[in-house]
């Protein structure tokens, strides 16, 4: 169960590391800053950034439980 | 009493089933002419206040799972039976919710469009805010009910949770905290009661914060369709509904941070039972909660 939980988490972790890509380009385009002003482009950088941050938090615990799960398994 | 709160889930029941066919027997007729877009979002407006009411009654159900309980092998229940099913249908609801929230913001920033047609991203968006506000709605009738506040932080103890987070904290983060907030840390580690520090000052303030923020947003969005709704206080609703998502999104990947290595969490939030003592971290890093003889001190939530 724990290896399944964790699969899904760390499928779930680079989804959102794939928006934070959106997140991060997005801020740096002129298309935004005709659009939607710096306002929306500064709150794109530092979502983008927390996203991702967390995301990678995430999936680190993911592949914690994956390879605690593999060590405790018998050879 | 309780076949009282039975009536009143079936006859909410009814009411949502009758309700939403209602608005979308209307939306559908061809009496008025909308798009598929608009149709929808006036299904989904109409929809809320039945939603909202089965919602409430389905919290007064929730509310007669309430209360401590142990078990012979000393096991304690964490979270009542109400709680736990309120949590995955909050879950169910922000899995509908959120990518496709999401995609409606990003798509109009990136400015492209899927081949999917726009109009069934919002059809699942509202279905799953929907289920979000069902949820919320349910969980407010629940707490004014059970009168149950064990995950807030009491009046004059916020010295003592913050001293207590600090020392939940990783070590290369504490002292910056300490010194941020002025906390001594040669005082002794207070002990946790039935739940962590971190859920009480961090998780569920947070949570509740984003989720009225979301809600209410939401609801002013939704409400344009039915009452006038000034530009600026739309601009404003959407904004703020905007950045709500992108907060959850964090918030959602902090919460299974913080569960994922906890798994006697995440066995409680399934089976409402927790056994061990609680909540242990499985790999690694120090952080002990409490035993689940203080656990039982207090009504599960």
């Amino acid at each position: 169960m724990r290896r399944l939980v964790a699969l899904l988490g760390l499928v779930w972790s680079l989804a959102n590391l794939g928006v934070a890509y959106f997140f991060l380009t997005s801020a740096f385009v002129a298309k935004t800053a005709a659009k939607e002003g710096i306002l929306a482009q500064l709150s794109l950088l530092l979502g983008g950034v927390l996203i991702a941050g967390f995301a990678v938090l995430l999936a680190r615990e993911c592949l914690r439980m994956l390879t605690s799960a593999a060590a405790s398994e018998p050879a | 009493m309780r076949i009282v709160t039975w009536l009143l889930v079936v006859v909410g029941l009814v009411l949502v089933g009758v309700g939403v066919a209602a608005a979308i027997g209307q939306a559908s007729s061809g009496a008025q002419p909308w798009g598929n877009e608009l149709s929808d979002n006036f299904t989904f407006v109409k929809a809320l206040p039945f939603v909202l009411g089965f919602g409430v009654a389905v919290g007064l159900l929730m509310a007669r799972t309430y209360g401590a309980k142990v078990r012979s092998d000393g096991a304690v229940r964490r979270w009542s039976p109400g709680t736990v099913f309120g949590h995955w249908v909050l879950t169910l609801g922000f899995v509908l919710a959120l990518p496709t929230g999401m995609w409606q913001y990003l798509g109009g920033i990136l400015d492209v469009n899927l081949p999917i047609p726009l109009y069934l991203f919002y059809r699942v968006h509202y279905i799953g805010a929907s289920i979000v506000l069902f949820a919320v709605a349910a969980f407010v009738s629940y707490l004014s009910m059970t009168g149950d506040r064990s995950l807030l932080v009491p009046r004059g103890e916020w010295g003592r949770h913050l001293l207590g987070l600090a020392y939940e904290l990783p070590p290369s983060l504490r002292g910056r905290y300490a010194k941020l907030l002025r906390i001594d840390l040669r005082q002794p580690r207070p002990p946790a009661g039935k739940f962590t520090f971190y859920e009480k000052v961090v998780e569920f303030p947070s949570w509740s914060i984003v989720l009225a923020l979301i809600t209410i947003t939401g609801l002013i969005k939704a409400g344009r369709y039915v009452v006038p709704v000034p530009g600026f206080v739309l601009w404003l609703a959407s904004t703020l509904h905007v950045a709500a998502m992108v907060i959850i999104v964090i918030k959602l990947l902090d919460h299974l941070r913080y569960t994922f290595p906890r798994w006697s969490l995440m066995g409680a939030i399934t089976t409402t039972w927790m056994k061990e003592r609680a909540p242990a971290v499985g790999h690694g890093a120090g952080e002990r909660g409490s035993s689940a003889a203080g656990i039982a001190g207090g009504g599960d939530t």
